[in-house]
C-alpha cells in the first residue's frame, strides 16, 4: 500500500494504483481522454501529465504506478499545467468547434477540459486551414454508430474496446501521422454486438449512436440508476429520462457484473419502456371491454378472486422480487392457487466484466434466478401450455410478456376456457380474451430488486412516477420543466406497478401481514422471513433516486 | 586510419562467406563461443562500444539488462531500418560485407542467451535484404549458424524481415510492433525492450553498425577498440555525408575527428569553392550547427555539448545558397509524413509546423510565426511523447528558427497576406416550390 502526496495531499492507495486513479482517491481530477480504467493504457492523448519530485521530465499520470513517497504535482506545477495546456491546443487544432451542432455536446470530455483546464485568456496561435477528413462527416459505419471523424481527437479508446472487450477487432487505424483516421476494419459494417459501448467510450461527438442522435440534450437528461431488462446477467444501466420519455440506457459502473459495458440488446430495449398500450384498467362487459376505476376493480376483483373454484397464476422472471414474493404469498398462500413462472431461453448473451471474466446469461428474463430462490415452480413453453390447459377456474397472467408461448394458439384457445385477469402494458392477445384488463406500467416507473446471474441482488429505483400520478419534485411542485412540450403527467392514464396493485388487494381481501406499503417494506418481510434474502438490507443494495450520472459516466465513457 | 568496418570495400567478391574467412572472419565467433556468455557481454563493455543507431547507449550494459533467469526465449535484433534522412551507412556495410554483421549478430545472441535472431530490414532495402539472407544461407552451410553451432551446442538461427515502408519502425519498440505483425506504434515505456520486448519476451535491439563492430572487438580485444577515438567515445564510426560537399559518401573514421576534418579533408570541402553555412551532424533528427561550430568534435559527448547530438553520423552539409525556411519546411515534410498517429504533440504538431513553414514559404508568414514554431516545437519534445519522434522533428526545426532567427524573420517583412479563399455564393433561386410564400 504505498503512501503518496498529490499536490499536496497525502493519500493511501493499493499498489499498482496509477497517478490518475490515486489522484481521484485524494479528491483531484486528472483530465484525460485516452485513459479508461477497464481497457489497457496507451497514455498517448499526453493530456494527464504531472510533474513528480526528482523526474526532470513531466510524467504521464495514467501509465505511472504510485510508489510510495512519491511528491506528485498536477494543478499546483506551472509546468504541467502548462504542458496540459499545449496538448489541449494541439487537440484543438484540428477539431471543429461545432459544439452547439455536435450531438456529444454537454458530455464531452473534450469540451469540459477545455473549459476547465485553459486559462481564461489563453487564445489559440493555430491559424492554418484545418485538417478535415472530406465524406467521414457523417458516416453510418455499422447499424447503430455514426461516425464524424473531423471531431476524432484519436484517442484509440474505441478500437482498444473492440480488441479487448467485444474481442471483435472492429475498429482500426488507417493512414499515418495527422491522416490517421478511424475505420472498420476491411471496411466491413461495424456489426458488432456491443456496438453502442464504442460510442460509449468515445470521449467527443466523433462515434454517437444513430438512434439517440438529436434526440435530447445530454444535459436534459436525468438518469436514474436502474437493471437492465434485457437477460439474467443484470448488466446496470441509467435510466436516463426527461419528462417522463426515456432516451436511452446507458452502462453504470459495476466492476463485478458489466464494467462499464452494455449490449446494444440491451441498449435499445430502452425505447421499448415509452410503450404503454393500455392506458386503464377495463372491465368485460357483455363481451366489450368498458373502462373501470382502480376502486371499482380492486373490490370485485378481490371478491371475484375469493369465491373463484380454483386459481392458476402465470407469474414471469421479469417481476421482481418483490412482486414474485406478494404473488406468492397472496395467489399462493392466502388463495391456495397454483403459480408457475415460465422462463424463456432466448439467445444467449455475453457480458464482461471488470477482470475481464466473460458472464453467459441463462436466459431472457432479469429476474429468473430471484423466481428460483423464492421456491417459485418454473416451466419452460410446453409446461406453460399445458399448465393453462389444466385450469378450470380463474387465470391470472401477471405479465404477458413472461413467455412468447403465450401468444401462442394452444395458449389462447386454453385461456379462452375460463375467467381470465390480465396485467399489461404493451398489446399482447390475452387482452382480448380477459375479463379484467389491468395496466401495469414499465420498468422505468417502478421500483424493486432483481437477482443477476452472478448472484447479486440489485435494486432498480423507479425514474419517474407511473401514468397518471402527479409527479412531485422536492420542494413538491408539480415539474413541468416546459410544460409546453410534454405534459407534466407524463403519458396518460393510470397503469399501477403490480406490486401497488398486489398489496392493495391485500388490503382489501384484510390480510394483515402483507399490509405493505412499499417495496422497500416487502423487502424488509421477505429479508426476515426467505432464508435466501436474509441478512439483506434495501438501503445497501444502492439504486438512490436520483445520480448525478454524467460526473458518475465521465470517468468511464 | 585503417579501415574496419568497411574494410572490405573494394575488395574482389567481398560478400562471398570464402573472401571474409580469408580475412579473418568468424574467428571471433569461434572465440566468444570458448568463452561464457557474460564474459563475451564483459569484453563488449570494456570497449565502451556505444549505440551506433543514434542514441549512443553503452552496447555492453544494454545486454546486461537482460535477465539472466528469464524462462522461455529470448531475442536479438538487428536495426537494420536505416530511415534517418542522410543516413545510408549500414546498407553500405551490409552490400560489402554481410558476414561482418551476422557475425556480429551471432556473438551478441551468444552473449544474451538469444537462439533467434531477427534482422529488421527497411522494405525498401530489397537488395539488401536478398545480400543478407543469402549470407545467413552461406554461413548455415558452413556451420556457423543453425543448430549445434560449431559444435557448442548453441543453437541460432537468424531471419530477416522486411519493414512495411516506415520511418518510425526504426524506433526500437515500433520496430518490435511491427515485426509481431502489428502496426507500427511506439511502447509506452517502461517496460523496456529487454524485460518485455519482441512477442513479450527479453529483447535486445541492436544497430547493424553496432553489431559489425562486435567481431573486430572479440578478436582484436576490447583494448585495441578502446584506443581508437577517445576517452567514452570509442572505435570506429561511419560517418555518411552528403550535401553540398565535393566528395560525398560514407567515411570511416574514429570518434572525436572535428566536423572540419569531416567536411574539408575528407569530402574534399563545399561544392564549386562557396561557404558552408550549416550542417546537420547526425541526421535531420539531430539540430543543426553553424558554420561557427565545424570544429565540433563528431563524438557522442561532444555533441551532446554542443547542444546537438551524433544520432547516426549521418552529415548532412549545407552551403550558403540554401534558404533555411526551405530547408525547415523540407524537415517538416518528412517528419509530418512520418509521425505515426498515436500521441497528440506529435501528430498535430508536426503537420502543424509543416502548414506554417509551407506558408512562409510560399511568401504569406505572419508575424507570429517565428515564436508559433517555437512553442509547438517545445511543447512536443523532452518528454512530451511516447517516442523521441517528438523532439526528432521539434530539436532541428526549433534549432533552425533560433540560430538563423534572421532569415525566419525576413519571410515576415515581405511577406503578403495569404489570399482570401472566395467563398462559392449560392444564387438566389427565388421562393422554391413548397416553401410557402
Amino acid at each position: 500500500m504505498p503512501k503518496l502526496t498529490i499536490d499536496g495531499r497525502t493519500v493511501e492507495v493499493a499498489a499498482g494504483t496509477n497517478l490518475i486513479e490515486a489522484a481521484r482517491a485524494a479528491g483531484i481530477e486528472i483530465p484525460f481522454f485516452c485513459y479508461h480504467p477497464y481497457l489497457t493504457v496507451v497514455g498517448q492523448c499526453r493530456i494527464c501529465m504531472v510533474e513528480i519530485q526528482g523526474q526532470p521530465r513531466l510524467a504521464v499520470a495514467c501509465a505511472t504506478p504510485a510508489a510510495e513517497g512519491m511528491v506528485v504535482k498536477s494543478e499546483t506545477s506551472e509546468r504541467a499545467r502548462e504542458a496540459r495546456e499545449a496538448v489541449m491546443e494541439f487537440l484543438l487544432a484540428n477539431h471543429p468547434l461545432d459544439c452547439p451542432v455536435c450531438d456529444q455536446a454537454g458530455e464531452c470530455l473534450l469540451q469540459d477540459h477545455s473549459m476547465e483546464e485553459q486559462r481564461a485568456t489563453f487564445t489559440t496561435h493555430m491559424t492554418e486551414t484545418r485538417r478535415t477528413f472530406p465524406g467521414y462527416e457523417s458516416r453510418l459505419i455499422g447499424p447503430h454508430v455514426i461516425q464524424n471523424q473531423n471531431r476524432c481527437i484519436h484517442c484509440s479508446r474505441c478500437i482498444r474496446f473492440t480488441q479487448e472487450i467485444s474481442e471483435t477487432s472492429a475498429l482500426t487505424y488507417k493512414s499515418r501521422g495527422n491522416s490517421t483516421f478511424i475505420d472498420t476494419f476491411d471496411g466491413k459494417p461495424f456489426e458488432d454486438p456491443m456496438s453502442g459501448c464504442a460510442a460509449d467510450v468515445c470521449p467527443v461527438g466523433a462515434l454517437t449512436i444513430r438512434g439517440f442522435r438529436f434526440r435530447k440534450r445530454a444535459w436534459k437528461l436525468r438518469s436514474t440508476p436502474s437493471i437492465c431488462p434485457g437477460c439474467s446477467i443484470g448488466c446496470n444501466i441509467f435510466i436516463e429520462h426527461h419528462e417522463r420519455v426515456v432516451y436511452r440506457f446507458s452502462p453504470r459502473e459495476n466492476p463485478g457484473v458489466n464494467a462499464t459495458w452494455l449490449c446494444d440488446y440491451g441498449r435499445f430495449l430502452a425505447e421499448s419502456l415509452n410503450e404503454q398500450a393500455y392506458l386503464h384498467p377495463q372491465r368485460r362487459v357483455s363481451g366489450q371491454l368498458a373502462r373501470a376505476t382502480w376502486g371499482e376493480v380492486l373490490s370485485a376483483l378481490s371478491t371475484e378472486l375469493k369465491a373463484a373454484r380454483s386459481l392458476r397464476v402465470v407469474a414471469s422472471a421479469n417481476l421482481s422480487n418483490e412482486e414474485l414474493y406478494l404473488a406468492r404469498e397472496l395467489f399462493g398462500r392466502h388463495l391456495k392457487g397454483e403459480i408457475v413462472v415460465p422462463v424463456f431461453p432466448g439467445e444467449p448473451r455475453r457480458m464482461k466484466n471488470g477482470k475481464r471474466e466473460c458472464l453467459t446469461s441463462t436466459d431472457a428474463h432479469p429476474n429468473s434466478h430471484g423466481a428460483r430462490r423464492l421456491g417459485l415452480a418454473t416451466v419452460d413453453g410446453e409446461g406453460l401450455v399445458r399448465f393453462l390447459r389444466g385450469a378450470t377456474g380463474t387465470t391470472v397472467i401477471l405479465d404477458p410478456s413472461a413467455h412468447p408461448s403465450l401468444a401462442s394458439e394452444e395458449a389462447l384457445q386454453a385461456l379462452g376456457r375460463g375467467p381470465l385477469v390480465a396485467f399489461a402494458r404493451a398489446k399482447h392477445p390475452v387482452a382480448d380474451l380477459a375479463g379484467w384488463l389491468l395496466p401495469t406500467p414499465s420498468l422505468a416507473s417502478n421500483e424493486g430488486t432483481f437477482v443477476s446471474s452472478t448472484g447479486s441482488v440489485q435494486r432498480f429505483a423507479p425514474a419517474f412516477a407511473p401514468p397518471g400520478t402527479v409527479h412531485r419534485t422536492a420542494t413538491g411542485a408539480m415539474s413541468p420543466t416546459c410544460p409546453t412540450i410534454a405534459s407534466p403527467w407524463g403519458p396518460p392514464g393510470e397503469a399501477r406497478p403490480l406490486w401497488v396493485v398486489l398489496s392493495s388487494l391485500v388490503r382489501e381481501m384484510g390480510v394483515a401481514t402483507l399490509d405493505l406499503s412499499s417495496p422497500a417494506d416487502v423487502f424488509a418481510l421477505m429479508a426476515r422471513t426467505e432464508e435466501s434474502f436474509a441478512g439483506l438490507d434495501w438501503e445497501e443494495l444502492g439504486g438512490q433516486r436520483e445520480q448525478s450520472s454524467y460526473r458518475e459516466r465521465q470517468h468511464v465513457g | 586510419m585503417e579501415a574496419v568496418l568497411l574494410r572490405a570495400r573494394g575488395v574482389p567478391d567481398s560478400r562471398v562467406i570464402a573472401t571474409y574467412l580469408a580475412a579473418g572472419g568468424y574467428e571471433g565467433w569461434k572465440k566468444a563461443l570458448a568463452m561464457a556468455p557474460d564474459a563475451v557481454t564483459r569484453e563488449v563493455t570494456d570497449s565502451e562500444l556505444r549505440g551506433r543507431g543514434g542514441a549512443g547507449f553503452p552496447t555492453g550494459r544494454k545486454w546486461s539488462f537482460v535477465p539472466k533467469d528469464h524462462p522461455g526465449p529470448r531475442y536479438l535484433i538487428c536495426n537494420a531500418d536505416e530511415s534517418e534522412p542522410g543516413t545510408f551507412k549500414d546498407r553500405e556495410i551490409i552490400e560489402h560485407d554481410p558476414h561482418q554483421v551476422i557475425e556480429g549478430i551471432a556473438i551478441a545472441s551468444y552473449a544474451v542467451g538469444a537462439k533467434t535472431a531477427y534482422i529488421y530490414i527497411r522494405g525498401e532495402f530489397v537488395r539488401w535484404a536478398r545480400i543478407l539472407e543469402e549470407a545467413i544461407e552461406e554461413a548455415r552451410r558452413a556451420g556457423f549458424l543453425g543448430k549445434n553451432v560449431l559444435g557448442s551446442g548453441f543453437d541460432l538461427d537468424v531471419w530477416v524481415h522486411r519493414g512495411a515502408g516506415a520511418y518510425i519502425c526504426g524506433e526500437e519498440t515500433a520496430l518490435l510492433e511491427s515485426l509481431e505483425g502489428k502496426r507500427g506504434f511506439p511502447r509506452l515505456k517502461p517496460p523496456f525492450p529487454a524485460v518485455v520486448g519482441a512477442f513479450g519476451k527479453p529483447t535486445v535491439v541492436n544497430n547493424v553498425e553496432t553489431l559489425a563492430c562486435v567481431p573486430h572487438i572479440m578478436t582484436r580485444g576490447a583494448h585495441w577498440f578502446a584506443s581508437i577515438g577517445r576517452a567514452r567515445n570509442t572505435g570506429p564510426k561511419l560517418f555518411s555525408v552528403s550535401g553540398h560537399v565535393n566528395r560525398p559518401g560514407v567515411y570511416e573514421l574514429p570518434l572525436g575527428v572535428t566536423f572540419r576534418e569531416i567536411i574539408y579533408e575528407h569530402c574534399g570541402g563545399i561544392r564549386g569553392g562557396r561557404k558552408l553555412k550549416a550542417f546537420f551532424p547526425g541526421g535531420t533528427s539531430a539540430p543543426i550547427m553553424t558554420a561557427a561550430e565545424v570544429d565540433v568534435q563528431a563524438d557522442f559527448d561532444a555533441c551532446g555539448q554542443a547542444g546537438t547530438m551524433l544520432g547516426s553520423g549521418g552529415v548532412i552539409v549545407l552551403d550558403e545558397t540554401v534558404d533555411m525556411v526551405e530547408a525547415a519546411a523540407n524537415v517538416a515534410h518528412f517528419y509530418a509524413h512520418e509521425s505515426c498517429g498515436q500521441c497528440t504533440p506529435c501528430r498535430e504538431g508536426a503537420d502543424w509546423c509543416k502548414d506554417v513553414l509551407d506558408r512562409m514559404v510560399e511568401g504569406h508568414a505572419r508575424a507570429a510565426d517565428p515564436e508559433t514554431l517555437l512553442r509547438i516545437c517545445r511543447f512536443s519534445s523532452s518528454g512530451m511523447t511516447i517516442c523521441p519522434l517528438g523532439d526528432a522533428y521539434a530539436l532541428p526545426i526549433s534549432s533552425m528558427v533560433n540560430k538563423f532567427r534572421e532569415e525566419f524573420d525576413r519571410r515576415i517583412g515581405t511577406a503578403t497576406p495569404l489570399p482570401q479563399k472566395k467563398l462559392p455564393v449560392l444564387p438566389w433561386a427565388g421562393p422554391r416550390p413548397g416553401f410557402g410564400v
